[in-house]
């Protein structure tokens, strides 16, 4: 199961738009996708899931994707993420 | 009869039976569920509908409320909380509008809980998506669109989504119980010229109770009495009746506005969204004296990226057809909550590091704006950009020369509202091209008046012989090397514009609610006459005097 590690580096985190920025990149891929931050796992298509971890600028996050397509859709959201 | 007491929004006054915008009213089915299947289909279906129909609200938005709008259809669509709901169903039998409604709630204390301001904000959006599923679900949808007899419409609060909602025609007024005059409720309330009430506190009416609204007082009637229904009745005829009137007079006028001997004014809108620009163009303004930028940055947690200003400066540009946006750049300082600065707490925020100020603190905020004007600007565009707060030539300067940086074909100006810089208009206007004066600023510095101080109400009296003698000052000094327009509210009052057009300002901005009359007013004028009625009131003593002198000058 493909995963990678990030760490959020932009102002506000994964709060205001990027958080729905990030939850509808997820939404386009097939495969099952999680963000997990401490130990809590949300499903990266739910936003309001995403919203509920509550990552902040700093904080060390990790992708984990599994399902068709995996490997493409985890290098999409690292650079996503890279990127916000 | 009961007096309540709020904040006015929107002025003007309304007697019409309530309409309650309430999110308490929905009852929801206890009932267990037969059809599971079928259940889960309705509730998949009308989240679908939610969610496109928040889809296309947010398309024929802006901005801010673009974004807000655009998050809560994903919500409506979100995964994880649709799958609470189906399971909720299908193994403890709920009716889907109940299930909705919980797997929100879930969700939403879980952000509520959060010390982050913005998520708890979000915590109402979610609820506010789920009730309206729940709604579709039991047939209420009760969308301001379904409202059939002319109201007074009153909420705790009204979501985003409505407010686009609301028809001049059937809305009579409006009663909020939470909200502020620069809420966006009050905001489309004034452009839309609907008398409001804001910030009332709790508001306990029942549906059909008839209500009056006094937009000019901030007071709302429950049930009035026969002596204040028909008082309100008479002041809100009257105006209509003038309005009428008004409208009859402008259907002769021609495109732009002159006094009866030929002097051209300039009359144009303050704008702070697309809402007020439409209700203002509409009214026949000849421009935008004023576009306040400061509502794409307050309140967000990350700066606007340069795409989304410059897709509001460019909405705003199309429906203007080459008719010329004065584009004032941020003016914010201590005061507002802007979280993505940072900017740390000011004992006297108003003549703290605000407007250009901030903008030579950080350059990069002030280029990033420029930019994306730039990038909006296209052929056939009439563009002006002005600065906020300049106290001496020197910022003018430096401000001019940021904005030849950018590029582009635009007009640079200042804003005339701090005293020192009116000693130095000759010097200021040597740099720029025009000068607009902001009178509630400059009333506020130049009688050293806290304008959010009620108490000082009479030091802030626009006809202040001081305050004319300033404008004149501008004016002299400008000597045709600058133009000179006025976009505080003493522009919107046409008694005062006269004496201002006689004291040489070739330009006037005001909220477009004072537009239509303007025109009127200045068309139906003489130069000579504003002249006259400009030197009675500069000879006198006080405020009252300047009145009572320009009046009787006009005959």
């Amino acid at each position: 199961m493909p995963e990678q590690e990030v760490i959020l580096d932009n102002e506000v985190g994964l709060h205001a738009r990027p958080a729905a920025v990030f939850a509808k990149k997820a939404a386009s891929f097939d495969c099952d996708i999680k963000l997990v931050k401490d130990g809590n796992e949300a499903n990266a298509k739910s936003i309001m899931s995403v919203l509920k971890l509550d990552v902040t600028k700093g904080d060390s996050v990790t992708i984990r994707t599994e399902g068709d397509g995996a490997e493409e859709a985890l290098s999409d959201l690292v650079e996503l993420v890279g990127s916000l | 009869m009961r007096t309540l007491q709020g904040t006015p929004a929107s002025p003007g006054v309304a007697v019409a039976p309530a309409w309650i915008f309430s999110r308490a009213a929905l009852d929801l089915p206890k009932e267990s569920v037969e059809e599971t299947d079928l259940e889960v289909e309705r509730l998949r279906d009308s989240a679908e509908q939610v969610a496109s129909d928040l889809e296309a609200r947010s398309a024929k938005a802006e901005g801010e409320l673009a974004e807000v709008l655009d998050a809560q259809a994903m919500m409506a669509r979100d995964p994880e909380m649709i799958d609470a709901a189906v399971e909720a169903v299908r193994t403890k039998r709920t009716p889907a509008p109940r299930a909705v409604v919980d797997a929100g709630e879930t969700f939403a204390e879980a952000l509520q809980a959060s010390e982050n301001e913005y998520m708890a904000a979000r915590a109402s959006d979610v609820r506010d998506v789920c009730v309206r599923i729940a709604r579709r679900l039991v047939g209420a949808d009760d969308t301001l669109s379904q409202m059939s007899q002319r109201s007074v419409v009153v909420a705790d609060e009204l979501p985003p989504a409505d407010v686009g909602e609301l028809d001049r025609d059937l809305v009579a007024g409006i009663a909020i119980a939470q909200g502020s005059r620069t809420s966006h409720t009050a905001i489309v309330a004034r452009a839309l010229g609907i008398p409001a009430v804001v910030g009332l506190g709790e508001v306990e009416v029942d549906p059909g109770d008839e209500i009056a609204v006094d937009g000019d007082s901030g007071q709302v009637f429950v049930e009035p009495d026969e002596k204040t229904r028909s008082e309100i009745e008479s002041r809100a005829s009257r105006a209509e009746d003038r309005r009428r009137h008004l409208i009859e007079r402008a259907a002769s006028l021609e495109g732009s506005t002159r006094t009866r001997d030929g002097r051209r004014v300039e009359v144009a809108v303050n704008v702070a969204t697309e809402v007020e620009l439409k209700a203002g163009l509409e009214a026949g303004a000849e421009g935008v004296g004023l576009f306040r930028t400061e509502l794409l940055y307050l309140d967000r947690t990350e700066a606007p990226s340069r795409a989304e200003q410059s897709a509001a400066v460019r909405n705003l540009l199309d429906p203007l057809e080459g008719k010329r946006l004065v584009i004032r750049t941020f003016d914010f300082g201590a005061d507002k909550p802007v979280p993505f600065l940072s900017l740390p707490t000011e004992e006297n925020p108003a003549m703290g590091v605000r407007g250009v100020r901030l903008a030579r603190d950080q350059p990069e905020l002030l280029d990033d704006q420029l930019g994306a004007i730039a990038d909006a600007a296209s052929t056939g565009d009439r563009i002006a950009i002005m600065a906020p707060m300049v106290a001496t030539a020197e910022e003018a300067r430096w401000f001019v020369e940021r904005v030849e940086r950018a590029e582009m074909e635009a007009e640079v100006g200042v804003m005339l509202e701090v005293p020192a810089a009116v000693f130095m208009a000759g010097e200021i206007a040597e740099v720029c091209d025009f000068l607009s004066i902001g009178t509630n600023d400059l009333t506020q510095y130049l009688f050293a008046a806290d304008r959010q101080n009620g108490r000082l109400g009479s030091l802030q009296d626009p006809f202040a012989p001081a305050l004319l003698r300033a404008v004149k000052a501008v004016c002299d000094a400008a000597d045709g090397r600058a133009w000179v327009g006025v976009c505080g509210e003493a522009a919107a009052d046409p008694l005062w514009a006269m004496i201002a057009v006689g004291l040489g300002v070739e330009e006037l901005s005001m909220g477009p609610e004072s537009i239509l009359e303007m025109r009127v007013s200045l068309s139906e004028s003489t130069l000579d006459g504003c002249r006259a009625a400009a030197a009675a009131a500069l000879a006198a003593t006080d405020a009252a005097g300047a009145r009572g002198a320009a009046e009787k000058a006009l005959g």
